[in-house]
């Protein structure tokens, strides 16, 4: 058990690229009780930006807030701010579906429509875009071969999607994200569902996608963490708030002093 | 002690299962003894001749039919906004509590009620008289609760992370329910509104009034005056006033069509809510 905390550390070395999307004092409330509190971070684009903390620490909550998947949810404020290429997605005049098609989201458990495997990829991109027959045979292709399925599934692309395993199903439901084309991707423990092949699967497409893309993964996983992230920020519930420990390119976040504790706690737990 | 004790509740409550069984059977068997001699072919596509004593029932099934399709017409918008309202919009629980109380009054209204405001509206308000329409829409009002509430349920039993998986595309609330909501909660609206219409079927009271005639209706050919006939009332009234015996065996004959139509829709409907439950267990 924890006690006392050391207060936040600054970032220890300047990220790699430039920030595009910065976090600054994102508190989120629950009612009266606070979920996040002060959260500072700044991520740089095209890496695996980790979260990691002991479950209650928030991470999920900080996910969602990245999303404005909270203000689906009733209950929840959140204040601070979120900017991302210069501006606030908090703002007003933000919209908050538009914002999440260039924001996507892949969830612990993967989550598949009632559909054929090929609705289920073009699920979210025929909502904002009117695709050809052509064009989207295409893009079902491109995007199920980006998630390394293709060989595995072209021949029943208009079977249920639901007969999948559930590792097929979670690199589904990333080509489904994928096809929406976002910039950057939410990942809340995306592989803690999944057996030990799957879970390689997904780093794999992980390192891979950090290429184009920017991902934010929430994981438990310590050695996933060390696996698959650039830089990493720890989250640690302090009376019940989770407030940020420390947030520093992976090799220095791994020798903190800060994040000692809940690196023990982490690994007892998992 | 304790055993007998334990006896006498088994022997108790498998009385009492027992004794709605008998009755359900008795009914069952009393109409299918008496009314299966009348039924024929003849008695399903003729209309009725000489006060019913002669032909058939097919213009009283064919308006029963129209009122029941009128119903669902009527109600299944409605119910899909109340659905939707209780399910999606209303996120106050005290607030979605009370709405569903409203309907539970509305469902407990007694039907002669319904049938007499619907005559002052219908019949000399807006002068439609006797008409199919007043009695579909009275109907539909009257399975309104039922189907509502079956909607409600099944997308109350949706899994949180689907709409959230949906929202994470980028879909704006209307595309989740267009595409999400209500694609998969389509079986409790059917479901519901099956129960519903298997209710509204027999009723007398809501269209006696406003929608059905004894005899010299065919085809609604508009909507004011223009009646059609039906199953419950033309059993309510060949019931009441023949005295004709072989009025009397068409009666049963009617009865058990009338009793076949709505066991019918709640067979229908039963498989559907069985499929509901094991999903909700499932998801």
């Amino acid at each position: 058990m924890i006690k006392k905390l050391p207060h936040p550390v600054p970032p220890t070395a300047a990220p790699a690229a430039p920030e595009f999307l910065e976090i600054r004092n994102l508190s989120v409330q629950a009612g009266s009780r606070a979920i996040l509190q002060d959260i500072s971070l700044s991520v740089a684009a095209h890496q695996v930006f980790g979260v990691v903390g002991p479950s209650g620490a928030g991470k999920s909550t900080l996910l969602r807030a990245l999303n404005r998947l909270l203000d689906l949810q009733t209950g929840f404020r959140v204040s601070g701010s979120v900017i991302l290429h210069g501006e606030d997605i908090y703002r007003k005049d933000v919209d908050a579906d538009q914002l999440r098609t260039r924001i996507g989201m892949l969830f612990q458990q993967p989550v598949i429509f009632p559909l054929s495997i090929h609705a289920n990829v073009l699920f979210g991109i025929r909502h904002h875009r009117r695709l050809r027959r052509s064009d989207a045979a295409e893009l079902v292709e491109k995007m199920l071969r980006r998630v390394t399925l293709w060989e595995e599934l072209k021949d029943r692309l208009h079977s249920s999607a639901r007969q999948l395993s559930l590792g097929q199903q979670q690199r589904l439901c990333l080509a489904r994200t994928l096809a929406v084309d976002p910039e950057i991707l939410l990942m809340d423990e995306p592989t803690s569902a999944l057996d030990a092949r799957s879970t390689e699967a997904i780093e794999a497409l992980m390192l891979d996608l950090k290429r184009t893309r920017t991902i934010i993964l929430v994981t438990h996983d310590l050695a996933q963490a060390r696996r698959v992230t650039d830089w990493l920020a720890c989250l640690c519930p302090e009376n019940g708030e989770g407030r940020l420990l420390e947030s520093a390119c992976c090799d220095a976040f791994f020798s903190s002093s800060a994040c000692q504790k809940v690196f023990d706690r982490l690994d007892g737990g998992s | 002690m304790r055993r007998w004790l334990d006896r006498a509740f088994l022997v108790g409550t498998g009385g009492c299962a027992v004794l709605a069984l008998t009755v359900l059977l008795g009914i069952l068997a009393a109409v299918v003894w008496r009314g299966a001699g009348a039924v024929s072919w003849e008695f399903l596509t003729d209309g009725m001749r000489q006060v019913g004593a002669s032909g058939g029932i097919f213009y009283n099934v064919i308006g029963t039919g129209i009122l029941l399709a009128t119903a669902l017409l009527v109600s299944a918008p409605l119910a899909v906004g109340l659905a939707l309202t209780l399910g999606v919009y209303v996120r106050n629980s005290r607030r979605r509590n009370r709405l569903v109380m409203m309907l539970y009054l509305l469902n407990g209204v007694p039907s002669i009620l319904i049938g007499l405001f619907g005559f002052v509206i219908f019949g000399v308000l807006l002068g439609w008289g006797k008409s199919w329409l007043a009695g579909g829409i009275l109907l539909g009002f009257m399975i309104l609760p039922t189907v509502a509430v079956a909607l409600f349920e099944r997308i109350q039993a949706l899994p949180a992370n689907t709409t959230e998986a949906a929202a994470g595309l980028g879909l704006s609330e209307s595309q989740i329910i267009w595409s999400v909501i209500l694609p998969q909660s389509l079986s409790g609206w059917l479901s519901g509104s099956l129960l519903g219409l298997a209710r509204a079927a027999g009723e007398t009271a809501p269209i006696m009034f406003t929608a059905t005639i004894f005899a010299g209706a065919t085809w609604p050919q508009g909507i004011r005056e223009s009646p059609v006939l039906s199953l419950p009332y033309h059993i309510f009234v060949l019931a009441q006033d023949s005295f004709d015996p072989a009025a009397s065996v068409r009666v049963w004959g009617a009865a058990l069509i009338l009793l076949f139509l709505v066991f019918s829709l709640s067979l229908l409907a039963l498989p559907l809510r069985l499929r509901l439950h094991e999903e909700s267990r499932h998801d």
